[in-house]
């Protein structure tokens, strides 16, 4: 297969992201929308039904570096929240907690990264985890 | 991973009979991702200038176009802010008989004949249909900014 490189998957995900990704319950775009490199996202959560996270609307920035895909994205939450793979410090996000980049591979993207996060936001070990002030940030 | 023969002979071809003013240098990791540049053309407000551009040719490959985009900033109604570029050929009128060869004379000819009526970047656009003469300014205020070695 073709391996598609840096620029050009980002392209594809940045017009992937534009048109908007399955339900709205996360979103990312690029900070700056003249960033020639594509490096640094936003990217946001909206925390899942049912939990403590409900309704609350999570801000994070994204760090595509030079080796992406075929090295992950770097997170670092803005809004505060808690959960184990977020830093309670400065909201980084602990590439070694969570499995989706933990175990990365070229065909992850940011959608999916975004999507698996909230997941664990509604698992069951995190669903009832006590949170900061909504709308407080690090 | 074998690369089809019909690049492989493109690319020999690039390499030993380049277009003017055109340069196509695949990577040694990659030899479906080409570094270009393509030279301003006389006449045009882009004269003088050395646009750095990427393309990719993805696995389906002479049956989709290739992907070409600018990393140089330029102030042109058909390339946007990320240096992706409006070209019917790069889009539906892309046939397979076309070439990576054909493609870049086809972006350097749309540095010489800027098509405001189809545009991608719509304030440059504006501008060029408002006053051509005070946006080609801007375009070779661009040019001397960021296209100069």
């Amino acid at each position: 297969m073709a391996k598609v490189p840096r620029n050009f998957r980002l392209l594809e995900e940045l017009e992937k992201g534009e048109k908007g990704i399955g339900d709205g319950s996360c979103s990312y775009g690029l900070e700056d929308s003249d960033d020639i490199m594509m490096t640094n996202w936003n990217g946001t959560i909206i925390g899942p039904g049912h939990t403590v996270h409900e309704n609350r609307i999570y801000s994070l920035k994204i760090t595509c570096g030079d080796n992406y895909p075929d090295a992950p994205p770097t997170i670092q939450f803005i809004s505060r929240v808690n959960v184990p793979f977020v830093s309670q410090t400065d909201g980084t996000v602990d590439r070694a907690k969570l499995p989706v980049l933990a175990q990365w591979t070229r065909a992850s993207s940011l959608e999916h990264v975004l999507v698996e996060m909230r997941k664990e936001m509604a698992s069951a070990t995190n669903r009832k985890l006590p949170q900061p002030p909504e709308g407080s940030m690090f | 991973m074998a690369l089809p023969k019909r690049i492989i002979k493109e690319t020999e071809r690039l390499v030993a009979d380049p277009a003017p003013g055109i340069t196509a240098v695949p990577h040694d990791d990659n030899l479906r991702y080409f570094d270009v540049t393509i030279q301003g053309p006389d006449g045009s407000p882009f004269q003088q200038g050395i646009f750095k551009l990427e393309l990719f040719l993805p696995e389906e490959y002479p049956m989709a176009p290739p992907k070409v985009r600018f990393l140089t900033k330029i102030y042109h109604p058909n390339i946007d802010k990320l240096g992706r570029i409006c070209l019917d050929i790069l889009k539906d009128k892309w046939s397979p008989a076309l070439q990576i060869r054909t493609v870049l004379l086809s972006v350097q000819a749309l540095l010489s004949a800027p098509n405001p009526d189809d545009p991608l970047a719509t304030d440059v656009a504006k501008h060029y249909k408002e006053n051509e003469k005070d946006a080609q300014r801007v375009s070779r205020e661009w040019t001397q900014l960021y296209a100069s070695e």
